[in-house]
């Protein structure tokens, strides 16, 4: 059996309506790389990508799923064991907009009560064909009291900066809690626990 | 926009490449162009050709696959109906998911082909699965149908194409068709019962990981053709399928499994290693040996045998759920008693000072009240002494 050579394990899910770029995201943050002759996801898939944040290794389990709606009941089982979700919507698509709603409301009814939550509108470097404002976007975060980030998979705008938000939003959460909760997670050390470099440091 | 300068390719690109035929692959393509030769208007008895796609090298190569895969799929080609335009379909409500995918499949069109062939051949796809969808409404479109239809659009053309692709989706694909992926999800535990069987250790390790079957969904979705990186590899396999009975990709997939059960024993198990692991199809996959091993699965093991099984598989799941589910919710119940005994932990805390306040009140009030009785009683019984 491998030995861990992580202090955390994260499990993160890529949610939102097909073609917004979830996939290109993933690929972005965990390859640093765009192509645009991706392929469509089928059903569900992951990537893993270990960061650094406060000086704990933690290992982030990505899951991307299909956007398609045919797969709904098939990706909703993955929402339980999400500790993070980022609901993607692309800025140039007014209806991946509108559903994003839609998306919120899938998570309320199938994930975890405390799961982080974080609103990405992707595609932002495509100015020209911008249909959904930023504003709009900070709305409905701000509404939801949900982060809120535009970002760019083939310009590599944010991409990063937005996992390790959100990774750290959960790691502040997980501090204050029993480890046992969940049985892959490691102890948290807590003598480390200082507020300490930010996402400068992560990712490195 | 150039799709062909772009970076990197996340998938390996899919490889056309034609390897010279061996013996065996000569030897059966002969046999099969004699046949033809010999039977009027090239129809081989279904019979015959059933059995030469599920035997090693299956229909050889594209040239024979043109003219048998409509025999194979009971497809008439003199009473073919010409294709519409894509405008006449632009208003079917799934237009805009299908264009999404037809535009995502770049990887399995044959690298090098030019590029208004490319999106002439796109745009056909995109009518050849509305035109489906459109005389079925009940059949409806999944991601990973548009992999199925590009192989057939591919070898045998837009019209053929269609009538295979009419003739799959209200048998062997229909299940997938249904409003929902809950009947496939079901048929894709029939993978359980035949690895049970076969290997009890595996499955035992394998029902450990958690890893459950959605590694195998596009395999099921796409007959292979979404996830195998060899276009050779994915032609043989429709030859094999469309001999085949309807669930068979079940018995194809639980054959993988038991060909690389070494290797899956040394993988961690855990969902996501196994997933990782299972869901990657390696490029060296013996096809020929695991179809034969698929046939031997299939004869062997009768549905009805596998689907009491997976009964009770189901069963046995959903009364784990229900205990998981009861013991999130102890726990949860047993968090809020604490939390509800260190709430009234700080109210003892509070208390006091509370107690402290009100004695204070108390003490300030019976003072006033000693006071205004005092002032009264003294100008009342004692003033006029004293004046």
């Amino acid at each position: 059996m491998a030995k861990k050579t992580y202090d955390l394990l994260f499990k993160l899910l890529l949610i939102g309506d097909s073609g917004v770029g979830k996939t290109c995201i993933l690929f972005r943050f965990s390859d640093d790389a765009f192509t645009s002759t991706f392929i469509s996801t089928i059903g569900i898939d992951f990537k893993i990508k270990t960061v650094e944040l406060r000086g704990k290794k933690i290992k982030l389990q990505i899951w991307d799923t299909a956007g398609q709606e045919r797969f709904h009941t098939i990706t909703t089982s993955y929402y339980r064991g999400a500790m993070g979700i980022m609901l993607v919507y692309d800025i140039t698509n007014e209806k991946s907009f509108e559903n994003i709603v839609k998306w919120l409301r899938n998570i309320d009814e199938h994930a975890n009560e405390d799961v982080e939550k974080m609103i990405l509108g992707n595609k932002c470097d495509m100015t020209d064909k911008r249909v959904v404002n930023k504003e709009r976007g900070e709305a409905i975060a701000r509404e939801h009291g949900i982060r809120f980030m535009e970002t760019s998979a083939k310009s590599n705008i944010n991409i990063e900066r937005a996992f390790c938000e959100l990774a750290e939003a959960i790691l502040d959460k997980t501090s204050g809690k029993e480890a046992a909760e969940n049985p892959e997670r490691v102890v948290i050390d807590r003598r480390n626990n200082d507020k300490a470099p930010g996402y400068s440091k992560c990712c490195a | 926009m150039n799709h062909v300068d772009e970076i990197k390719i996340d998938q390996p690109a899919l490889s056309f490449e034609k390897s010279p035929e061996s013996d065996e692959e000569h030897r059966k393509r002969l046999e099969i162009e004699e046949l033809i030769a010999q039977s009027e208007h090239h129809n081989i008895p279904l019979n015959t050709l059933q059995k030469l796609a599920l035997t090693p090298y299956g229909l050889v190569n594209d040239n024979l696959r043109r003219i048998l895969w409509p025999q194979l799929a009971g497809v008439d080609v003199n009473t073919l109906e010409r294709a519409p335009t894509l405008g006449e379909l632009q208003n079917h409500p799934e237009y805009n998911q299908v264009v999404l995918d037809v535009n995502r499949s770049l990887k399995r069109f044959p690298p090098g082909i030019p590029y208004e062939q490319r999106i002439a051949l796109q745009d056909q796809l995109t009518v050849l699965i509305l035109r489906v969808i459109k005389k079925y409404p009940n059949l409806r479109y999944y991601q990973g149908y548009h992999d199925v239809a590009v192989t057939f659009l591919l070898v045998a053309g837009e019209e053929v194409a269609y009538a295979i692709m009419e003739q799959l989706s209200t048998t062997h694909f229909s299940e997938c068709m249904q409003e929902t992926m809950e009947a496939t999800q079901r048929r894709l535990m029939f993978i359980w019962p035949v690895v049970n069987f076969e290997n009890p250790e595996l499955y035992q390790f394998l029902q450990r990981s958690t890893v459950g079957t959605l590694f195998a969904l596009p395999w099921y979705l796409t007959w292979f053709g979404h996830s195998l990186n060899s276009y050779k590899a994915v032609v043989r396999l429709y030859d094999y399928f469309l001999a085949s009975k309807m669930y068979t990709p079940i018995f194809v997939t639980a054959a993988i499994l038991l060909h690389r059960s070494s290797e899956i024993f040394k993988e961690d198990c855990d969902m996501a290693s196994v997933h990782c692991l299972l869901s990657r199809l390696p490029e060296d996959l013996p096809f020929e040996d695991l179809l034969q091993t698929s046939s031997m699965l299939y004869d062997k093991y009768s549905l009805t045998v596998i689907e009491k099984e997976v009964e009770v598989l189901i069963l046995k799941e959903k009364e784990q759920r229900i205990a998981e589910e009861k013991m999130l919710l102890e726990r949860r119940k047993k968090l809020t008693r604490s939390a509800s005994t260190n709430r009234s932990y700080s109210i003892g805390h509070w208390l006091p000072n509370l107690l402290k306040s009100r004695s204070l009140l108390v003490t300030t009030a019976v003072s006033i009240v000693v006071g205004v009785c005092a002032y009264y009683y003294k100008n009342q019984y004692l003033a006029p002494g004293i004046s």
